[in-house]
């Protein structure tokens, strides 16, 4: 496939490797945002192949994760509504609500349906006016434009049917609260690459800045991440902090600007909980109130739903990047895809899912030693 | 965030006063919303698409550009370790050391 | 819809038969069950035994350790790119009899019917499955047919057994592998998963992708008859794909597996619709491919074997079987590294993350 295939380029793959190894000086932390960077990195063995070199830090950069367990709650009450068709990305099917997830609520007779594009929950609803078609709007800025836009089509076809369920996140106020904790190891960032294909890597300029770390904006295949990784260490080894950017072939520092104005026009920032951190200040979108009609929380009511962690998972520190899953106490053994204690068990992903999936052969083999 | 992946414009159409397109997928064809692209691109064109919206317009110049410069830099280095380290995946194939 | 007649649901001592449809009348065991059957279903299967109508099928046992094997097909849509249920119900069995080393001799069919399923369907169902038997020269001798009420069925289910005669000597078997063996996979993989994918509405795309859905015992006859006991596994990787049937014969057989990435045969569009869909081609499924292992020392032989046949002129060695990490797949990426590749705990779901 072109301009993807090429990226996963082996020979290229190790003289990429071999810079990164020749360039650094000693073992640097380096952070990956996003949970599509952390699957190729674990999925490839690059941090494995990279071991001596850099340390990398996987980040909360999966809106599945960091979705608030409330906000899961109040999908599968919405599921379970007998005039409901519940439409959703594949990705929260079998993320663990307080009692249940949503392809149980579909067993006991809830009308769960997975849908590609937001567009297609909209002509959903349009097929089906006498039922009521609820969209659940997970992601981050990447995904914002698609929902803005279902948003605004529903408006305009004056479709009466069609409400969202936001849980949308954005990563610069992650990004320093990450940087702000005491605990913090992280000396440079690889930048979520989609992310800044919509929103352009302007925001990120202050924060490389004032916390004087670089910045990379990154995409997602194995040379992206290689590239990025070496562009990163360069930069620490220089004693340089900037924004630079590696995917060149997909991101302008202005970002696609219809898709901004849009996602302006139709969420403003919020605070927002972030499940396993904490509530991060204005780091969500919400649903402005000119589209309160769409707005799936308002007609159903489910303000009422509230629901409150199970404190045993220690996902908070895994998305902070200050437990590796692997030394997690019941990773592995209490916790595992089939029966997760938290979200970044069950999404594909979640840094403990990545682990669990691909990785344990090492820690089978490093502890066989 | 993540799954988006590059595709090439077919056709270009109105659909209620929303562009769409027709984008193949190296072989795989889905409608795909252009309207945050629309002003930029045309038939022929590749797009990186994100839950069948077109995101951005993959910009072929630059990315040709980067990548000859990483082909370049591939076949400067002579290294003994990258040698080696393909080495070691061979055996790994063949049945030597885990 | 066509038109339903005003008596509909109603008793009525003089039933309309010649509706476009199944009725409920049709399961009832009185004359329009009889015609159903001999007017839609009998003419394509038609053989000695089923001519017969007895209550069972009578035939002479050709050897005394038979295999047999049942399965039923529930697959939506009930028509896909490549085939459809009844096809796929034929293969299937047929399939499973021949990955015991089996040769198939005859079928039986049963039929749930939903009522309403359109006649011109169900004949395109049936003629598929009669010409997949008669291209394996296995007759349907046996069969029934059910009919429940509109909604209780998703069109139509099949159910099929098979009964086969084992091949002398060898008894390929999930438990087989050895330390040493060589893994072959007949064909490329991902074909009928992605096929029917495209069709699913909201996740829907355009493809030329057609379910790989084919009858495997003219790839097996050949190994047996050559290699015999040297074929320790045989294994048709249909749901949860290649992934997941490797790693049960590696749990089975108390042994490791290991994958090299560059080696499998993935069709480009297949490969192009898993990326749209963030799905993985090892855990898609297959239902016209099959796994071999054999030792090492038999590799080639096997390889070319199976390219000898139209059906497997993509055979492939994709890896061996050793002794580390018992139980568990693990794959050596282009790259040089490894992962493993692990059972997944449900179906796998198209993603965007």
């Amino acid at each position: 496939m072109k301009y993807l295939s090429e990226y996963r380029d082996p020979t290229l793959a190790r003289a990429l490797i071999g810079q990164i190894r020749q360039s650094a000086s000693r073992r640097w932390t380096l952070m990956e945002v996003c949970g599509g960077q952390t699957h190729t990195i674990v999925k490839q063995g690059l941090d494995e192949l990279l071991g001596e070199s850099v340390e990398m830090i996987h980040g909360p950069g999966c809106p599945v994760c960091v979705t608030p367990l409330e906000q899961i709650d109040r999908a599968l009450a919405l599921a379970a509504m007998p005039n409901v068709i519940f439409t959703s990305f594949g990705d929260m099917l079998r993320v663990p609500g307080s009692e249940c997830d949503l392809l149980q609520v579909r067993a006991r007779g809830g009308e769960v349906r997975v849908v590609y594009s937001p567009l297609d929950a909209v002509a959903l609803a349009r097929k089906n006016p006498e039922r009521e078609v609820v969209f659940f709007a997970v992601g981050f800025e990447t995904t914002a434009p698609a929902n803005a836009m279902a948003v605004w089509r529903a408006a305009q076809l004056g479709i009466r049917n069609f409400t969202m369920l936001v849980s949308h996140v954005t990563v610069p106020p992650a990004m320093t609260a990450i940087l702000d904790a005491p605990d913090n190891r992280v000396q440079g960032f690889l930048a979520a690459g989609h992310v800044c294909t919509v929103m352009g890597w302007t925001e990120y300029e202050p924060i490389a800045a004032r916390y004087r770390v670089p910045i990379i904006v990154t995409g997602f295949e194995p040379l992206d991440i290689l590239e990025g990784i070496y562009l990163g260490i360069r930069q620490l080894e220089a004693g340089r902090c900037e924004v630079e950017n590696q995917y060149v072939r997909s991101v302008r520092r202005e970002g696609t600007v219809p898709a901004r104005t849009l996602v302006e026009r139709v969420f403003h920032l919020v605070d927002r909980q972030w499940r396993g951190i904490g509530t991060i200040p204005m780091s969500g979108l919400a649903l402005r109130e000119e589209f309160a009609a769409f707005d799936a929380e308002l007609r159903f009511g489910l303000s009422e739903i509230r629901a409150s962690e199970p404190t045993e998972c220690r996902a908070g520190e895994v998305l902070r990047g200050l437990l590796k899953p692997p030394d997690c106490p019941m990773f592995g053994n209490r916790c595992t895809p089939e029966h997760p204690l938290g979200a970044p068990m069950v999404s594909s992903e979640g840094a403990c899912a990545a682990y669990f999936n691909y990785g344990r052969i090492r820690q089978r083999q490093h502890a066989e030693v | 965030m993540c799954l988006g992946i590059p595709g090439r414009i077919v056709e270009i159409h109105q659909d209620e006063g929303l562009a769409m397109g027709l984008v193949d997928f190296g072989g795989v064809r889905r409608e795909v919303c252009l309207a945050y692209v629309e002003d930029q691109v045309e038939p022929g064109d590749y797009a990186l698409v994100h839950v069948g919206f077109a995101i951005a317009k993959v910009d072929e110049h630059e990315a040709r550009r980067t990548f000859e410069a990483l082909r370049q830099m591939s076949q400067l280095e002579e290294l003994d370790w990258m040698r080696e380290v393909a080495d070691r995946s061979l055996d790994a194939m063949s049945g030597g050391p885990a | 819809m066509a038109t339903t007649p005003l008596i509909d649901g109603l008793t009525c001592p003089v039933p309309l038969t010649s509706t476009e449809r199944v009725q409920l009348g049709h399961g009832s065991g009185g004359k329009m069950s009889a015609s159903l059957f001999r007017e839609r279903i009998l003419p394509h299967f038609d053989n000695p035994a089923l001519a017969v109508l007895g209550d069972a099928a009578v035939f002479r046992v050709p050897a005394t350790e038979l295999a047999i094997s049942t399965d039923s097909f529930v697959v939506s849509p009930l028509e896909f790119p490549g085939g459809n249920i009844g096809s796929l119900a034929v293969h299937g069995t047929l399939n499973d009899l021949a990955m015991m080393g089996a040769r198939p001799f005859c079928l039986t069919a049963g039929f749930v019917l939903e009522e309403g399923l359109p006649f011109d369907l169900l004949d395109r169902i049936v003629a598929a499955m009669a010409a997949a038997a008669r291209r394996a020269d296995v007759p349907i001798v046996a069969g029934d047919t059910k009919v429940v009420e509109r909604g209780k069925a998703d069109g139509l289910y099949i159910n099929t057994t098979g009964v086969g005669v084992l091949h002398v000597g060898a008894r390929p078997g999930p438990r087989g592998a050895r330390v040493g063996d060589a893994i072959l996979v007949s064909g490329p993989i991902g074909r009928h998963g992605m096929a029917i994918m495209a069709t699913r509405e909201g996740i829907g795309f355009e493809t030329g992708i057609e379910s790989d859905s084919a009858s495997l015992w003219p790839v097996v006859a050949p190994l047996l008859h050559r290699f015999g006991p040297a074929i320790h596994v045989l294994r048709d990787p249909t749901r949860g794909g290649l992934a997941s049937a490797l790693n049960e014969i590696a749990q089975a057989s108390g042994v490791g597996i290991e994958l090299k990435e560059s080696s499998l045969p993935i069709p480009g569009a297949v490969q192009a619709g898993c990326e749209m869909l963030g799905l993985d081609p090892l855990y898609v499924a297959n239902e016209g491919i099959l796994v071999a292992m054999v030792p090492e020392a038999s590799a080639t032989a096997a390889l070319e074997c199976m390219r000898a046949d139209p059906l497997g002129v993509e055979a492939a060695i994709i890896g061996r079987v050793v002794a580390a990490h018992p139980g568990f797949v693990v794959l050596h990426t282009a790259l040089g590294g490894t992962r493993i590749v692990d059972l997944l705990p449900g179906d796998q779901l198209p993603r965007i993350c």
